[in-house]
């Protein structure tokens, strides 16, 4: 049996607060094997960056290493001198960061960065420092003319490879790499995780790797982990795991995860038997274009932001809206809730030719009318009041004063979203609450009203990978029972079929293709359709390997 | 456009704009006031001259009898000249010459003391919030804070009363001394120095604990960024990383703020000038004050006005090169 | 819950909140005894007018901080100066955070042209120097305790509107202010309902910050001869201290005691924003955490300490 390139025994991490230490990790063991890609899984708060910072000992303050030992090559970390500890970091081990959109110094060019790392480690000065750098960039696919770039003027997918070239630089044994992809889009995230598997071949490391996605990692990693609450409650290898795993976290993780390929799975999320629409449609947007001007008085600077979009929308009907950041989704959300006004265009709403985007006040009746979703539960709720008051103000605004009648309708909202007992959510704080309650009570105060339309920005992303098919799935009640049209967004294609009827397709501003949900999934028409399908489905990785 | 000229530019105009207002200010007030400005201006001539050289007077000081937008425009061409108007106490000499002299002094005392404030001070707010260690910073900033809520000019006096008049180790005013002459040579310069040292401490002494603060606080939220975990993550010296990665991002907003900044510090040099008799542009406003001399006090409002916003521009230069983001 | 009581415990809450956090407490304790010695004190002692002992007397049994160039008891003066000095300081710091709410509120919140105008006004007020202007305004005014608010306020309005503005700016992109108005919440009540009671704490440092100038400025435009003097403030007392040759006679005792008065209540109030701050910006308090659990010789910057708290 070959001895482990790392080992992990008992590690446990705390964190100071003021009131007692909050146990982050608690008892952590696993092995880690020449060569291998081992993935590490776990939601929000599963305490899976918090180990691999432990195990390089960067953790900040106010966190602290109460027990374990780390073992890196024989040598135990948690017991190593501070020379030692800087001595074998980036040469023994190195890391790639979540979200390496902050992990540049703003205020240093590429080169630098570089250059600061092969000064420390291997002395390297002037032009052998500029060879080397110019040789790490090219291992990323990435020109040398960016060398004299700053991190402000790179794209994500750009800096994102620039930091696995700092990574590279000193050729390390092992690297770790935390939810490198998180924040990119899912076409930009499967070549970089391809090229990352290709450097594996080429250069013999081994890498640790850390995700909420779980399917991604099924799709390459040898071995994984799946973390919950601080602790290890699966750990095998992914064939293993792929058949049906052992601990009851595991199959939920993986029963809640939706594909984008192959025949719609029955009973993910509740669908009427049939969909009976009329001829005209609720909601239709014609020509609409925004254009956004840099801020301050002398600036000059425009983004077309939507770019000559029409498309209808009937009644009880649930289409979807989906594209990758900067493609004028959210946008679109925001012109048809009326929070900002179009540029140019327009958009009717009920079909009585009524022109909404007229006049600048907004009419109370269109408040009725049309209701909105936010993707971040822990912002669209105010963090000074209690559920009563975000779900009463509606009500009171639109004329509904008795008290009494008040509370049980909130009451009979709450449990509709499933918050049980209704009484004791209404007087809770929302940081009482967790994430997926938080997006409970904003999908109740937008049913308040009772509107015809819900337009809901992203209301998943943010949400724990286990619970997001539990919220979808009050949308597609509500549609069900109370025949409610629903709007939404979001960047992943696979929920989008699960929920909607029928899915548009947007792409910088302008709409690509548009069909009913199962027809764009199994016949994509245009490239780029085709690309984010693939993207979605299992197998993308060989697909990927066999283009390049 | 270059976007770096395109910065510049826009800060410029801002600049000529607060300058114009400004100048317009100047022109309204003793206009706006209760009553004839001439005769708040003129009270204490009443009785010692008579009306037809008060109105000559008059005439000199723009206080015509033309309409508004005519005295306005002679007014904004008179500025453009190099026209301040004409001193009441020292009358008949205009303004921009009693000023000049004087302005040097004011940016000798108020630049010394703010350079060696500011960098002294933002060094140790860098050093106290990157060591992290209790004791330092429980005890360093109230102390500085507390040092910051002296009132310039009374410590002014405290000073001046132990070192000055008490143990008699500083000269108690003036820049320069009786015995040396003015110019290049050695024994002057020395004497500058000399007695720059009690009003410059007197202001480094209050000033300090601001820039340490600040600094010390953008320092803390700069090492709570990712940037510095991967830099400690890459084996960096520890040196480097607080230098070149949290210093010099911290800073920044630093750096915006001393623009901001400078007026107020200028005005705390200004008070400290009066108990020094340090004849900068403060000693000026005091003498003018005393003897009611509007023109002069007007003057001096007008250039300390353009000194500063000419500091800001050339701060906002500065930071161009700090800052990679402005420039591309 | 109706809702007056409901308006009530956030503001209670907060300020219990502020109120446990020690400095903010010394301060606000210090405050609040020189403000009690300022309203109640001058009823007790004699009239700091009048001419008494003998001028320029050292402290003494019979006047505790000595007599002034006018023979009058320091000790009074001092006290009595309290009054007018501290109703003018945070009568002036109470206008200059409506003022500054007002237009930075609106600025921030309203955005587009309406904030690039009063933006620019803002920020040329804000780039003018302070002192001289003053000056030339109170010279020209009557010198009474209004001129000196008003020239407070005129002077000092622009700094608390810069801040109040990008914090309003910031709530205004928050969701929970976007979902208000998608109900049709009227922007006034989004604004006093849902923000300000969130910028209490950004309100009040304002508060305290705008005093400490007006306090500092006051004394500083009286001390030049630019208030009444013949009223007795902390600033006149240092201007006849001033005037009759204090340092040249040697005679502290007529101008430590004053600048010692200002000095504590500015340092005072600076401990309460400090206070304020340590509370409304957790990662400070979590940084003295930190500094005082985990021992010294761990302390090093960029690695994390192994240590067992339950040693």
């Amino acid at each position: 049996m070959t001895k482990p390139l790392i080992s992990v025994e008992n590690l446990s991490v705390e964190y100071i607060t003021d009131t007692s230490p909050v146990k982050a990790v608690r008892d952590v063991t696993f092995e880690i094997f020449h060569g291998e890609i081992f993935g590490l899984v776990g939601e929000s708060g599963s305490g899976k960056s918090t180990v691999v910072q432990a195990m390089m000992r960067i953790l900040p303050p106010p966190a602290y290493i109460s027990g374990g030992k780390v073992f890196i090559n024989n040598e135990d970390i948690m017991e190593a001198s501070k020379s030692d500890i800087i001595g074998f970091r980036w040469k023994k081990i190195s890391i790639v960061m979540q979200s390496a959109l902050n992990a540049l110094n703003p205020v240093l060019s590429v080169r630098e960065q570089i250059h600061d790392v092969l000064d420390t480690h291997k002395g390297l000065n002037g032009k052998e420092a500029d060879d080397r750098a110019k040789e790490l960039l090219s291992l990323v696919d990435i020109n040398y003319d960016r060398l004299e770039s700053y991190p402000h003027q790179l794209s994500g997918g750009m800096k994102q490879r620039i930091v696995i070239a700092i990574a590279l630089a000193i050729m390390p044994p092992i690297i770790i790499m935390d939810e490198p992809t998180t924040a990119l889009d899912v076409i930009v995230e499967r070549e970089i995780i391809a090229k990352i598997i290709e450097l594996r071949k080429e250069l013999g490391i081994t890498i640790l790797f850390i995700t909420h996605d779980l399917n991604l990692l099924m799709e390459f990693a040898d071995r994984l982990a799946i973390m919950k609450n601080g602790e290890i409650v699966e750990l095998d290898k992914v064939k293993d795991i792929q058949k049906g795993g052992k601990h009851s976290y595991t199959k939920k993780l993986i029963g809640s995860i939706p594909s984008a390929s192959g025949k719609r799975q029955k009973g993910l999320l509740s669908r009427p038997d049939s969909l009976n629409l009329s001829k005209s449609p609720i909601l239709e947007v014609h020509n609409l274009e925004k254009v956004f001007q840099s801020p301050g008085i002398f600036n000059k600077n425009k983004i077309i932001a939507v770019n000559n979009v029409s498309f209808k929308i009937f009644k009880g009907e649930i289409v979807a809206l989906v594209g990758e950041s900067g493609s004028g989704k959210s946008t679109i959300a925001k012109l048809i809730t009326r929070m900002i006004r179009p540029s140019a265009g327009s958009i009717y709403l009920d079909g009585k030719n009524k022109k909404v985007t007229e006049s600048r006040s907004v009419p109370l009746e269109y408040r009725k009318t049309v209701q909105m979703v936010f993707q971040d539960p822990f912002g669209s709720l105010n963090s000074i009041h209690t559920v009563y008051h975000h779900l009463a103000r509606p009500l009171l605004r639109h004329g509904l004063k008795e008290q009494e009648k008040i509370l049980s309708h909130i009451i009979h909202l709450l449990e509709k979203v499933g918050l049980n007992p209704g009484e004791k959510f209404a007087d809770k704080f929302p940081h009482e609450m967790s994430g997926g309650e938080r997006q409970r009570v904003a999908i109740a105060r937008a049913l308040s009203l009772k509107p015809q339309i819900i337009v809901a920005d992203e209301p998943t992303s943010m949400l724990d990978v286990s619970i997001r098919m539990d919220v979808l799935e009050i949308f597609a009640k509500m549609r069900k029972e109370n025949n409610l049209t629903v709007l939404f967004i979001t960047h992943d294609l696979a929920s989008a079929r699960y929920l909607a009827d029928r899915i548009i397709v947007l792409k910088n501003g302008s709409i690509i293709e548009e069909n009913t949900s199962e027809d764009l999934i199994q016949n994509p028409r245009e490239k780029y359709t085709k690309q984010l399908v693939h993207a979605a489905s299992p197998g993308w990785l060989n697909s990927l390997s066999k283009n390049s | 456009m270059n976007k770096s000229l395109a910065y510049i530019t826009r800060r410029l105009g801002f600049y000529l704009i607060a300058a114009f207002a400004a100048l317009t200010l100047n022109f309204i007030i003793p206009r706006l006031m209760p009553g004839d400005p001439a005769s708040i201006i003129f009270a204490r001539f009443k009785g010692k001259m008579n009306p037809e050289a008060i109105n000559a007077m008059r005439q000199s000081f723009g206080l015509t009898n033309d309409p508004i937008l005519i005295q306005y425009w002679s007014y904004l061409k008179g500025i453009f000249r190099g026209d301040l108007g004409t001193s009441i106490a020292y009358f008949p000499e205009p303004v921009s010459e009693i000023i000049g002299s004087g302005l040097l002094w004011t940016i000798f005392l108020a630049g010394l003391s703010l350079v060696v404030a500011f960098s002294i001070g933002t060094t140790l707010g860098v050093f106290i919030a990157w060591n992290r260690t209790g004791k330092l910073d429980t005890f360093l900033p109230p102390t500085l804070a507390f040092f910051g809520a002296l009132p310039y000019f009374w410590l002014a006096m405290v000073f001046l009363y132990i070192f000055g008049f008490s143990m008699n180790w500083f000269p108690i005013g003036r820049a320069f001394g009786n015995q040396v002459t003015p110019g290049l040579n050695f024994p002057f310069l020395l004497s500058v120095l000399y007695h720059a040292i009690l009003p410059a401490f007197t202001l480094i002494f209050v000033s300090i604990g601001g820039w340490m603060l600040s600094m010390r606080n953008t320092m803390i939220s700069t090492l709570g960024a990712d940037y510095i975990t991967f830099a400690n993550a890459k084996g960096l010296p520890s040196r480097l990383i607080m230098l070149r990665y949290a210093a010099r991002n911290a800073i920044l907003p630093n750096l915006t703020g001393f623009g901001m900044a400078l007026g107020f510090v200028l005005s705390g040099a200004l008070l400290t000038e009066m108990i020094f008799s340090y004849p900068g542009q403060g000693f000026l406003l005091l003498q003018a004050v005393q003897s009611q001399d509007f023109p002069l006090m007007q003057g001096i409002f007008m250039t300390i006005t353009f000194a500063v916003l000419g500091a800001n521009w050339l701060v906002d230069i500065a930071i161009l090169f700090f800052d990679p983001r402005t420039r591309k | 819950m109706n809702k007056t009581t409901y308006q009530n415990s956030i503001l209670s809450r907060w300020f219990i909140g502020i109120m446990s956090n020690q400095k903010a407490f010394t301060g606000s304790c210090v405050i609040l005894i020189f403000a009690l010695i300022a309203i109640f004190l001058p009823f007790f002692i004699q009239s700091p007018t009048d001419f008494l002992g003998t001028p320029l007397s050292p402290p003494s049994l019979e006047y505790i901080f000595g007599t002034n160039g006018q023979g009058q008891d320091v000790f009074a003066q001092t006290i009595c100066g309290a009054r007018q000095t501290l109703l003018v300081g945070f009568g002036a710091g109470i206008l200059v955070v409506i003022i500054g709410a007002l237009i930075g509120g609106i600025a921030g919140f309203y955005g587009g042209r309406t904030d690039d105008i009063l933006s620019l006004l803002i920020n040329i007020f804000l780039v003018m120097p302070g002192l001289p202007l003053m000056v030339i305004l109170a010279s020209y005014l009557p010198p009474t305790p209004g001129t000196l608010l008003g020239v407070l306020v005129f002077t000092g309005w622009a700094w608390n509107a810069r801040v109040i503005r990008s914090q309003m700016m910031t709530f205004r992109n928050r969701d929970f202010v976007s979902a208000a108005i998608i109900s049709g919440e009227s922007n006034i009540r989004i604004i006093i309902v849902e923000i300000m009671p969130r910028m209490l704490s950004l309100l009040a440092s304002s508060f305290i910050g705008a005093s400490i100038y007006a306090i500092g400025a006051q004394v500083g435009l009286e001390f030049l001869g630019l208030g009444d003097v013949s009223t007795v403030t902390w600033g006149t007392n240092l201007y006849w201290a001033s005037n009759d040759l204090a340092l040249l006679t040697e005679s502290w005792w007529t101008f430590i005691p004053t600048g010692l008065s200002i000095a504590m209540v500015s340092f005072a109030l600076t401990l309460i924003n400090f206070g304020i701050d340590e509370v409304s910006n957790p990662r400070l308090i979590s940084e003295r955490l930190w500094r005082n659990e985990i021992p010294e010789d761990m302390l090093n910057q960029g690695i994390t300490p192994v240590f067992n708290p339950h040693d």
